[in-house]
């Protein structure tokens, strides 16, 4: 529900960073978004979409997904997840606590 | 021309964030301990906090910043209660950011406060990305809601490290396991401690408000 108020934040963000490389013009960008940063991805796309073109010519927008890592309690395996309940796929068992996949993070421009 | 890639590494909030700092720094330079109030709409958030601030008034200085996306509804209720109360009506917006509380905390005496409320606006999915500078984000759940609510909106309960489950009293009435809701919460935050409480009972409201109390001493005696 809030994509577009991050998308208005990325396109500050990357007119901040422009303004520091006079002459050069965007082509690419690259955010990343945790699976638990409660940012939807198809979402993002779109308003990010809708944010530099009104701003840009042909920006290619690359939207990372960054799952989170969990650890099984039973067998002490560690696994990527993107979504609960976090369940370990050897053995099933629930798992406790999950690190990461929180980012929400311009991760580079691209400029010519 | 080639295309050049420039790495940036910068946090999307980060604006949100370094104004959530400023209020951080500002609620401690007055010593003023604050929560964050993060719950779906119906979850009890306005009537519990009528509770607590009946329950903590004559021993604490009180505050609340009451955000909704229309109407001062909220903010009414609790003015009733003889606290200062400060409306954010975000007029559509799903969330409170940090640069409408800094707009707000100048409207408060702040140092007549010793404890302050941020009733955030109804929505587990939005505020939990929104640092306010709050000490505590909480989240709520009303046993209306069902067990797997936590699952279903993990961020909130992941960055919250103090859930309360509401309306306790309607268990009996209602398929709801008070254990599986809490393995859930635990599954994606085991660090979660949990306040079980019933307004309209009063059940578990002095042990809430009593760890209120401790925490804004606790948060004095640290400064």
């Amino acid at each position: 529900m809030h994509e577009m108020s991050v998308a208005l934040e990325i396109g500050s963000i990357v007119a901040r960073e422009l303004a520091k490389r006079p002459g050069c013009r965007l082509t690419g960008l690259g955010v990343v978004v945790g699976a638990f940063s409660g940012v939807q991805i198809d979402t993002l796309e779109f308003c990010l979409e809708v944010v530099m073109a009104e701003r840009y010519d042909g920006v290619v927008c690359e939207v990372k997904p960054e799952p989170g890592t969990a650890q099984c309690l039973q067998c002490g395996r560690r696994f990527q997840v993107s979504r609960a309940p976090f369940e370990c796929p050897t053995c099933g068992m629930p798992a406790l606590g999950v690190d990461g996949g929180d980012s929400l993070q311009v991760s580079y421009l691209e400029v010519e | 021309m080639s295309s050049e890639r420039v790495e940036v590494k910068e946090k999307v909030l980060s604006a949100n964030d370094q104004v959530a700092a400023e209020n951080r720094a500002l609620l401690a330079a007055h010593g003023i301990y604050s929560v964050n109030m993060i719950s779906s709409p119906g979850s009890g958030k306005t009537t519990l906090l009528e509770r607590t601030v009946d329950l903590l008034k004559p021993s604490l200085r009180l505050g609340v910043v009451a955000g909704d996306v229309q109407t001062r509804n909220d903010a009414e209720r609790l003015e009733r209660h003889g606290i200062p109360v400060e409306a954010i009506e975000t007029g559509g917006g799903c969330h409170l950011d940090a640069r409408q509380v800094a707009r707000t905390l100048a409207l408060l005496d702040l140092p007549s406060t010793d404890l302050l409320f941020i009733e955030n606006v109804g929505n587990l999915v939005c505020p939990s990305s929104f640092d306010l500078g709050e000490s505590e984000k909480i989240v709520l759940m009303s046993v209306t809601e069902g067990e797997d609510k936590p699952l279903k909106y993990p961020a909130a309960f992941r960055r919250a490290r103090i859930c309360v489950i509401t309306k306790v009293d309607l268990v009996p009435h209602l398929d709801f396991s008070t254990e599986r809701a809490v393995d859930n919460a635990r599954s994606v935050n085991p660090d979660l401690r949990f306040f079980f409480t019933s307004s309209y009972s009063g059940e578990g409201l002095e042990e809430w408000g009593g760890w209120l109390g401790e925490r804004v001493e606790e948060y004095r005696r640290g400064r």
